[in-house]
């Protein structure tokens, strides 16, 4: 079964995205801190992941996914902002930022499932 | 003759009979005259003071009348003397108005002849008069323009603001110290070829008029980072600089320093994307969840469906209670808030603002103990600001407290401060935590607080409203072990330290 980890501090995020993916047959693991976020990464190694880039810190997402590639974790992942251009940053895909995809809060559960089977897809097609 | 003029006449004749005679005639016309029965006096009495006319006498028995005349003029050379000589001739004629002289007379004379004269040399007196006034007034206008252009020179060179003229070779012709710093050149000769020494975006600037020759456009501005990392912002403005006949004599370039106007426009870009961030997480949550409740696919059970209708009534509620919190930090930043000053009892405020929170403080199981030293509980100041005050800080102590802890509010005075301190027996800070505690938005996140909900604005609130009544607060906490507030407010307002 496809495994997707979902990282994010807002617990009512982590309930809502959770439903909408495990209603779609996917399995999930969540955590509410970058901590525990690497933690089930490391754990479970997820087919997918879904970050928030505003834990903590305003840019915990960030040093958490260049942590995951620095340590050879390649999975896809999805980065999850409320905000795209926060701190004078100009957030894009990039090797700064090393994610797939970036998805702006709210997001509807159709457009998330579109992107995360789209994700998914290129994986195996790698 | 008109008496207003009051001509000052001086006689010279050594005729007792002629200088008494002349002098009874011109004052009869309104002259002021005065007399000298010889030479001597005569050079003593028109050296002495200035007199606006000389009437001499040529031959005197001590000093001859051109050399009277010589030494007066030499003392007054603005006194128009005439000579009168009973040997009038066309040698002495020219003699005299060769030193000097304005006309001769020939003795005898009559009344009307001497009137005359004394008119025609008058007229003569008041024209140099003027002359001198003129050349007077062009000698200080001069000074005064020499003086503008160094005064000019001053106060471009002490501006802080950069100055730049480039003539149209492209040629610096005037620079000051600020536009060197700005543009970051070490020294400058006038007339040194600078367009390639400079910014290009400055260049570019200046090529706009010396290119087009136009001055269709009355400037050109543009912000340019002269040093990165937010240490140099400059904004440079090119306008022309015409000829009198219309024609482009060269380009000139204001430099303004506007690195601390780009600190706080990007603090307040940093603001309104943390304000997004916190206004938009309740929104997805919520929205996340009236996502389920409409996706067919997803089938939720009845206790599900009641959970998600109360977290998100909760997230609305914090969503509410943050716009309002804003609101109110706006309201502080624009100073429109309506003060109403008087004297309120802090006793009073507390009690009320505990009974509200009543319901909180049981189900935590807390103590409150409220502790007021005698007379110090009145204080002129807006009721409810200082109602908000307290109440941010009891509700930070009820949230952040363990089950079972204690709540200490006293009140006391200290110099010329009432001192109001909430001291709660909670978690406590760390001390990266303290640091950042009145900043907006901020919460401590950790373990012991994520169940904690908050608009992380209270504090900043506090602060706001203490600084408005030039107090101050002091904060003490130990990880683990509790915080203290300590709010200083001046017990007059105006009796600030």
């Amino acid at each position: 079964m496809t495994k997707i980890a979902i990282i994010d501090d807002d617990p009512d995020i982590l309930d809502a995205s959770g439903l909408v993916l495990m209603s779609k047959g996917y399995d999930v693991v969540t955590a509410a801190n970058p901590e525990d976020g690497y933690k089930i990464v490391k754990e479970h190694s997820p087919d997918l992941i879904i970050l928030d880039v505003m834990m903590n810190e305003p840019d915990d997402g960030f040093f958490l996914a260049q942590k995951f590639r620095r340590e050879k974790i390649t999975t896809p992942i999805i980065m999850y902002t409320s905000v795209s251009k926060s701190f004078g940053m100009d957030y894009g895909v990039n090797e700064l930022v090393p994610v797939d995809e970036f998805v702006e809060k709210p997001i509807s559960p159709e457009q998330l499932i579109k992107k995360v089977e789209r994700l998914l897809k290129k994986k195996e097609t790698k | 003759m008109d008496d207003s003029r009051n001509i000052k006449i001086l006689i010279v004749d050594d005729e007792k009979g002629l200088r008494t005679g002349t002098k009874r005639l011109l004052e009869s016309e309104g002259y002021q005259v005065e007399c000298a029965e010889n030479g001597t006096d005569g050079i003593k009495a028109g050296s002495s003071k200035e007199f606006d006319l000389a009437l001499i006498d040529l031959k005197m028995p001590d000093v001859d009348g051109i050399k009277v005349m010589k030494e007066i003029l030499k003392v007054h050379p603005d006194t128009i003397c005439i000579i009168a000589t009973a040997f009038a001739s066309y040698e002495t004629a020219i003699e005299s108005t060769k030193y000097g002289a304005f006309s001769y007379i020939p003795k005898p004379f009559t009344p009307d002849e001497l009137l005359h004269q004394l008119e025609q040399a008058y007229s003569r007196r008041e024209l140099l008069l003027e002359k001198e006034k003129w050349t007077k007034e062009r000698e200080e206008r001069l000074l005064e323009v020499a003086f503008e252009k160094t005064r000019l020179n001053t106060i471009i060179n002490s501006t802080s603001d950069g100055l730049l003229v480039v003539n149209k070779n492209g040629e610096a012709v005037l620079f000051n110290p600020s536009a060197l710093k700005f543009l970051k050149l070490e020294n400058l000769v006038v007339e040194e070829q600078i367009m390639d020494k400079l910014h290009p975006e400055i260049a570019e600037l200046i090529n706009k008029f010396l290119k087009n020759r136009t001055f269709e456009k009355k400037s050109y501005s543009t912000q340019i980072e002269m040093e990165p990392d937010q240490k140099l912002f400059v904004e440079a403005t090119s306008s022309p600089v015409p000829h009198p006949d219309g024609t482009l004599a060269g380009v000139v370039v204001v430099l303004k320093d506007i690195t601390e106007l780009k600190k706080i426009e990007l603090l307040k870009s940093q603001f309104v994307s943390m304000v997004s961030h916190e206004l938009k997480a309740p929104i997805a949550a919520v929205y996340g969840y009236l996502k389920l409740f409409s996706d067919s696919t997803i089938q939720l059970t009845e206790n599900q469906k009641q959970n998600y209708i109360t977290r998100s009534q909760i997230r609305l509620e914090g969503l509410l209670k943050m716009v309002n919190d804003l609101l109110d930090i706006s309201r502080m930043e624009m100073k429109t808030v309506n003060r109403e000053i008087k004297e309120i009892d802090l006793c009073e405020i507390i009690k009320s603002i505990s009974e509200l929170y009543q319901l909180e403080i049981k189900k935590k199981c807390l103590q409150l103990e409220i502790k007021v030293q005698e007379g110090t509980h009145f204080l002129h100041a807006d009721k409810d600001e200082i109602t908000r005050l307290i109440t941010n800080l009891l509700t930070n102590a009820i949230k952040y407290n363990r089950i079972g802890g204690k709540i200490e509010i006293n009140v006391l005075s200290s110099n010329r401060y009432i001192v109001v301190e909430v001291k709660d027996s909670g978690i406590g800070m760390k001390p990266e935590e303290k640091a950042k505690l009145f900043t907006e938005f901020f919460r401590a996140k950790n373990e012991s607080t994520k169940n904690i909900g908050g608009t992380g604005l209270g504090l900043s609130i506090v602060s706001r409203i203490v600084d408005s009544y030039s107090g101050k607060i002091e904060v003490e906490s130990e990880y683990g072990n509790g915080s203290s507030f300590k709010v200083f407010l001046p017990i007059e307002i105006g009796h600030s330290a």
